[in-house]
């Protein structure tokens, strides 16, 4: 089991509720990954903006953590562990 | 031990309950927490298992096969190679740290954290809103379990030291709490190492008088403990005789702060050397002013290519928390050591003689334009990011590190707080 950080520009499908967003599935390497499992959501800060971490589990069965930037909107894959 | 120990009725109310809680393995708990893929897994926290460094953290499937903490992570490799290496995340453990603070203080406003995963909470004006303090405990571990999937050990006594030893006995998840009147019995049975203040050379005299349980050293002298270890003596007596009478405090000041790395690769490259030593001095001084402290006495230390070590300190004429005051001490004592024609692994700069700054330095309190500088380069970080000001000098290290906004990527930063 290997972990890469990876930090690319993603493109993600969210979804808004309370105040609260949940990501869906995303488009990494020209293909799209359905989130199977959220495991946890954390937040650190940058500065005065927020950026949130999810850690989830792909449809392939592999564990990402995707980071959304609150100043920017920019989602990231942050970390990529494969072969799990 | 069994019998001293207390699961079914609650502590008196009108005694002081004080709670040690510690997380279990923290950093690799998170880890796994977060990673369901890493559960029931060996993990370690420290880097990846080529890399140079130690183990930080390594969970209880990693332990069973040998591996400790501080254990290098080439010898931990070897032992496990089947081992998951991460190099850890210091913003997740810290955001995980929160969440426990978010709990803690719904039970109580008295709560020290003494690390991002060890903290004190002192019930004694709450116990008559609750069942018991086990149901407290117990509601703890379960809300922390649920939201972060961290697991914690739990103590209760009546002072800091029963609490903090009680947490250690029954991980991981244990909770166990010692009766009031037990804990003087609980005490005794101990080896003498595990009260505060008595490391492997104080306990070596011990054992040169044939003093190996803490009941042994309570029925000591008071003045023959004092003979032997002075001032802490005392302490180490008292607190063998269940006197321990210190508060939970919601902030305490830091004997030390220190910063260290190693780095990639060995190197001899005075730039590199002197703008890591300046950008460690940096987040030290952040931390201080942070904080409202100052520090008086400052040292380095230098570990080379041989794993030889070197450190040398120095005390400032008056405390400081400015940076470039600090980088000027720092430097000095780093010229002043004489420096073997080696190459360098580790740096490391720390800061005691710790205090809160609250000193008048002029008659008339005027700030002078260093602090007010400090006060802008602050303001500016808190909103920016750290990266947002550096010193010139320690740019050259972008030659050797990535950067994210908290700082550089370095290679093997400590992830305590």
């Amino acid at each position: 089991m290997t972990f890469e950080d990876i930090f690319e520009t993603i493109e993600v499908i969210t979804y808004f509720k309370d105040g609260k967003l949940r990501p869906l599935r995303f488009k990494w390497n020209g293909r799209v990954y359905k989130i199977r499992q959220l495991n946890g959501h954390w937040i650190s800060h940058r500065g005065y903006n927020k950026q949130h971490h999810y850690s989830i589990i792909s449809d392939s069965s592999d564990y990402f953590e995707l980071q959304f930037d609150s100043s920017d909107f920019d989602w990231q894959v942050a970390r990529v562990c494969l072969g799990g | 031990m069994n019998d001293v120990m207390r699961n079914d009725h609650s502590l008196m109310t009108t005694m002081r309950t004080i709670m040690h809680i510690d997380a279990d393995a923290f950093f690799a708990s998170v880890e796994q927490g977060f990673n369901p893929l890493l559960r029931g897994k060996p993990v370690i926290v420290g880097g990846k298992a080529e890399q140079r460094g130690v183990v930080h953290t390594a969970s209880y499937e990693a332990r069973a096969k040998g591996i400790r903490t501080g254990m290098p992570l080439f010898k931990a490799n070897a032992l496990c190679p089947q081992a998951i290496f991460l190099k850890g995340n210091y913003e997740h453990y810290r955001a995980v740290s929160d969440v426990f603070q978010e709990v803690y203080l719904q039970y109580t406003p008295k709560v020290e954290f003494t690390s991002l995963d060890d903290a004190y909470l002192d019930l004694s004006g709450a116990m008559h809103l609750y069942p018991s303090v086990e149901y407290v405990a117990k509601a703890i571990t379960d809300e922390v379990y649920r939201r972060v999937g961290v697991g914690l050990s739990v103590g209760v006594g009546t002072s800091k030291l029963i609490a903090r030893i009680a947490s250690d006995l029954k991980k991981p998840r244990g909770i166990v709490c010692i009766q009031p009147e037990k804990e003087k019995e609980f005490l005794a049975q101990l080896p003498v190492d595990c009260l505060p203040g008595i490391g492997r050379i104080a306990k070596d005299k011990l054992t040169d008088l044939h003093i190996f349980k803490i009941g042994e050293l309570a029925r000591l002298n008071k003045r023959i403990m004092e003979q032997l270890f002075g001032k802490n003596g005392i302490k180490m007596w008292e607190l063998a005789n269940c006197q321990d009478r210190r508060e939970v405090t919601r902030k305490i000041i830091p004997r030390q702060l220190s910063r260290e790395t190693s780095f990639e690769e060995d190197t001899s490259d005075m730039k590199i050397i002197k703008g890591t030593l300046q950008y460690l001095t940096e987040r030290i001084a952040k931390k201080l002013r942070e904080e409202g402290l100052v520090c008086r006495t400052l040292s380095v230390k230098l570990a080379y290519s041989d794993f030889k070590r070197h450190a040398r300190s120095k005390s400032m004429s008056h405390p400081s928390n400015d940076g470039k005051e600090i980088y000027t001490h720092v430097d000095q004592i780093f010229e002043e050591i004489h420096l073997r024609r080696i190459r360098i692994r580790h740096v490391g700069v720390s800061a005691s003689n710790i205090e809160p700054q609250h000193y008048q330095q002029f008659l008339f309190n005027e700030q002078t334009r260093q602090e007010l500088l400090n006060g802008a380069i602050d303001e500016i970080r808190e909103r920016f990011g750290f990266m947002a000001l550096m010193p010139a000098d320690t740019l050259e290290l972008q030659r050797k590190y990535r950067m994210d906004s908290h700082g550089y990527i370095l290679h093997n930063p400590a992830l305590t707080r």
